[in-house]
């Protein structure tokens, strides 16, 4: 009797149960991450991407589809003056920032609300540059204070951008991640309560969602659907966006229904989930890089022939099919195959340990060294895992008679020994946060890049500085193509990089999703999204 | 009886002191501070009276330690709970069976799978029945205590109470969702119970079917289901009750365990993140909430099995 009784209410439960799959107006996004933030202007981590740029914010323009032009957002046109020296753009009317249990506008978006946003990382004596201590990060102060002489209000809904020099990267830094508008009246209203730091977790944008609540210990955010969105409403009106750090469970999840979408899933596990009729994969390719950078002011990783000797010790295939399975792309080149500047004619990476141990041996290489290959003990999107990956390098190594030794650091101490620059190779990896070719190649190859920034080979080139700053001012196009093709040829003669992959971004969502964008810069987007009821 | 309630508080006075000092120490080392640059007796008395008081201090997101101890110990003692009903109706039967037939097969069958119970790692078998949805087809939940479409207010920290409480914003859909996300990890807790139940049973009943009065009755021709109901079990049950009791302390370490496996918001998850985020105030909290309750649970069942069995009644002496 009491077995029939545990079982029937076993039944009686599982009848009553439905899962969040069936309830079409709310959304689940099983994400990887908390975001250290609830604004992108000052964190750039993937996570807060993903859960602000789209979500909360819009930006002064966009790029399209296709990322290459750019369209309209909140500027519904610009001009750019003759002597390219500026760039006026006129802004929308009647858009209304969000409404929530924290503040209720009593105004729409208007040219003030533009400059306020901008003057926040322009002008270091504003009370919000220092809050919650944005300056401190780099690409806070350096894409518009170097580019940007000021930002004028023409009227209420016309802003001109005063450009220091000719620079023709303006529209592209706008349609950053980083170029999202936020509300003055809220940033008043909060100095005046004297929580100015609020303004990064209880967000107000314009966006066609809103924020409702977060709790970082259960790693949930609650978004609504904006209700006064300027533009197309979603048809989701609750999204909810839960982290479940763990790969497996978030592959578990989108089977069992707890989540619509996941986020990265496990790279083995991609051929089986492609293989599953009820879950779709969107991959979207990236200008995320994996990379092997060699420390070129230490002992013997100055001589560019033992760095290219180096390159031809590694088998990419085997690491690719061993770490990143589908989830990335080999390649030469630092540069992704979907940018612009791609030079075409690059020199393809060949694994030929012989080649290599003769170069070795030609530039006196001192096989009785032991090298280390530095590296985070956190994976990262980058590469899903850095230790493996390591070790196969490692075992390349010890293929032609090097010694290796792998030092996995956690974040802190990996920064210090950065800092000392005490280590031959560093197994890393790099964003691109914005469609332009100088915010790849700078951080990794400028002299005035530092190793945290991303230049961990050390390097530092007067040739290659050159092309870098005379392709920054190049407003000709095609010239400024060229000097990117050139600056790749240089990379790869030079070899201060070895690429390993680009690799791939990975969502996947369950057969009843449909119209999820992903923007491989400025994160995922939910705007027009529709969730079916399961058949 | 007076005598053996007054020992017994006695001896909870004892323990309780021996927790709160250990508590004490836990505090002063994660404050950073060392017992030899201050006068630790002045220092202890101020700590105990800051807990009497309620004021266990905050974690570094500035909540109330007491109140995330208890909602999380809460969250865990529901889940001990429900894994214990659908224990004991599993295994109460069996035990009897298996001690009623003695050496019968099916006694071995059910102690075979007793045994296996026991020997099976606990974490080893949440891991694997995380993947059981998965593998069947059947959609269960597998992580969390709740769907975050549901924000349900905490006013006990009993979930299931709380869903029942916000019934006007969500139905039951709520609280059949708490049960589903519940179902799993009781499931695996209960799985050890049921190998812990099974052999006290069957002991207990072995050793009573023994005695001769049972010889007595079963000579006077007493039915089967009488002799078990109302004489057999009677007596079986202040053993099983008494051992039961003994594991309690397993049992919560066991939960605190499914629950990181299977992130079921509670008092192992809880501690895990405040340690995780150095918050190790959480540490002397978890030792008072999770040791207190077992001590004030031990006596309570100490006392009902002395209402239940006269010959604990006569005891003088606390074991």
């Amino acid at each position: 009797m009491r077995f029939l009784f545990t079982i029937a209410m076993t039944l009686l439960l599982y009848g009553c149960y439905k899962n969040e799959s069936v309830i079409t107006d709310t959304l689940i996004y099983c994400s990887e991450a908390y975001p250290q933030s609830f604004n992108s202007q000052i964190s750039h981590d993937i996570s807060t991407l993903d859960a602000t740029t789209h979500q909360l914010y819009n930006r002064l323009v966009k790029f399209d589809a296709s990322g290459e032009s750019f369209i309209p957002d909140l500027a519904t046109h610009w001009q750019q003056s003759d002597d390219k020296l500026s760039f006026t753009f006129f802004l929308r009317k009647n858009v209304n920032f969000q409404h929530t249990d924290y503040f209720t506008p009593t105004r729409f978006f208007n040219a003030d609300d533009v400059i306020f946003s901008f003057q926040r990382m322009l002008e270091i004596n504003t009370p919000y540059n220092s809050i919650n201590r944005a300056g401190d990060s780099y690409f806070y102060n350096h894409p518009f204070t170097n580019l940007v002489a000021d930002v004028i209000k023409i009227d209420d809904y016309t802003v001109k951008f005063i450009l220091n020099e000719p620079d023709v990267t303006l529209l592209a830094n706008l349609a950053a991640h980083y170029g999202v508008i936020i509300s003055k009246q809220y940033g008043e209203k909060l100095l005046s309560i004297g929580h100015p730091e609020k303004i990064d977790y209880y967000p107000i944008g314009t966006g066609p969602y809103q924020f409702k609540n977060a709790n970082k210990r259960t790693g949930i955010i609650r978004y609504n659907a904006h209700p006064q969105y300027w533009g197309v409403r979603p048809s989701i009106k609750n999204l909810i966006f839960e982290v479940t750090t763990n790969k497996t469970k978030r592959h578990s999840k989108l089977l069992s229904g707890e989540c619509d979408i996941i986020t990265y899933p496990e790279p083995s596990q991609l051929d089986k989930m492609a293989a599953n009729p009820k879950i779709k994969l969107h991959r979207t390719a990236t200008d995320n890089l994996a990379l092997w950078s060699f420390n070129t002011v230490a002992a013997q990783f100055n001589n560019k022939n033992i760095r290219q000797a180096f390159s031809y010790a590694i088998d990419q295939k085997t690491i690719i099919e061993a770490i990143f399975f589908q989830s990335g792309n080999a390649t030469s080149s630092l540069l992704a195959e979907q940018s612009w500047a791609y030079n075409p004619k690059r020199i393809t990476l060949q694994y030929n340990p012989q080649l290599a141990l003769e170069m070795l041996k030609n530039n006196n290489f001192d096989f009785n060294k032991t090298i280390t290959i530095l590296t985070s003990i956190e994976n990262s999107v980058f590469n899903p895992n850095f230790h493996k990956t390591a070790e196969l390098i490692q075992i390349n190594l010890f293929d032609i008679g090097i010694k290796s030794e792998i030092i996995s650091l956690l974040p802190a101490a990996l920064e210090k020994r950065l800092a000392s620059g005490h280590y031959d190779t560093y197994l890393t990896g790099i964003n691109m946060p914005m469609n332009d070719p100088d915010s790849l190649f700078r951080p990794l190859l400028s002299c005035d890049a530092t190793v945290a920034e991303g230049n961990s080979s050390q390097w530092c080139s007067k040739r290659v500085q050159t092309l870098l700053d005379s392709a920054l001012l190049e407003s000709n196009f095609i010239k400024r193509i060229m000097s990117y093709y050139k600056l790749q040829e240089i990379t790869q003669q030079d070899r201060p990089y070895y690429p390993i992959a680009h690799v791939l971004r990975v969502d996947a969502s369950n057969q009843n999703i449909s119209g999820l964008r992903v923007d491989p810069l400025t994160g995922i987007d939910f705007q027009y999204i529709r969730k079916t009821e399961v058949n | 009886m007076l005598n053996y309630i007054s020992r017994r508080l006695n001896l909870l006075l004892i323990n309780a002191f021996i927790l709160t000092i250990i508590a004490f120490l836990l505090a002063q080392w994660s404050n950073g501070q060392s017992l030899t640059d201050t006068n630790y007796i002045i220092d202890y008395v101020k700590y105990i009276s800051a807990i009497l008081q309620g004021d266990w201090g905050s974690s570094i997101d500035n909540r109330l330690i007491l109140q995330q101890g208890l909602t999380a110990f809460a969250s865990t003692l529901e889940l001990c709970i429900i894994s214990f009903i659908t224990a004991a109706l599993i295994a109460i039967p069996l035990g009897i069976f298996a001690g009623f037939y003695p050496n019968h097969f099916l006694d071995y069958c059910i102690m075979t799978i007793a045994l296996i119970g026991l020997a099976i790692p606990i974490f080893w078998l949440a891991v694997i029945t995380t993947m059981l949805p998965r593998l069947t087809g059947i959609t269960l939940p597998i992580d969390g205590g709740i769907s975050p479409i549901f924000e349900v207010p905490v006013v006990s920290g009993f979930m299931l109470i709380d869903t029942l409480l916000a019934e006007d914003l969500y139905q039951l859909n709520a609280f059949y969702d708490r049960l589903a996300h519940l179902f799993l990890p009781s499931i695996v807790l209960s799985f050890f119970l049921i190998a812990e139940i099974i052999r006290l049973t069957r002991r207990s009943i072995t050793t009573v079917m023994k005695s001769n009065y049972i010889k007595a009755a079963y000579a006077n021709g007493l039915s089967k289901t009488r002799l078990v109901l109302h004489h057999v079990l009677k007596n079986a049950l202040p053993s099983i009750i008494h051992q039961l009791r003994l594991q309690l302390s397993t049992i919560i370490s066991f939960a605190m365990v499914i629950e990181i496996v299977f992130s079921l918001p509670g008092a192992g998850v809880w501690l895990l993140n405040s340690i995780k985020e150095e918050d190790y105030l959480a540490l002397p909290a978890a030792v008072l909430i999770i040791s207190g309750f077992i001590l004030l649970f031990s006596i309570f069942i100490d006392i009902f099995l002395m209402i239940i069995s006269p010959l604990k009644r006569k005891s003088l002496y606390v074991d």
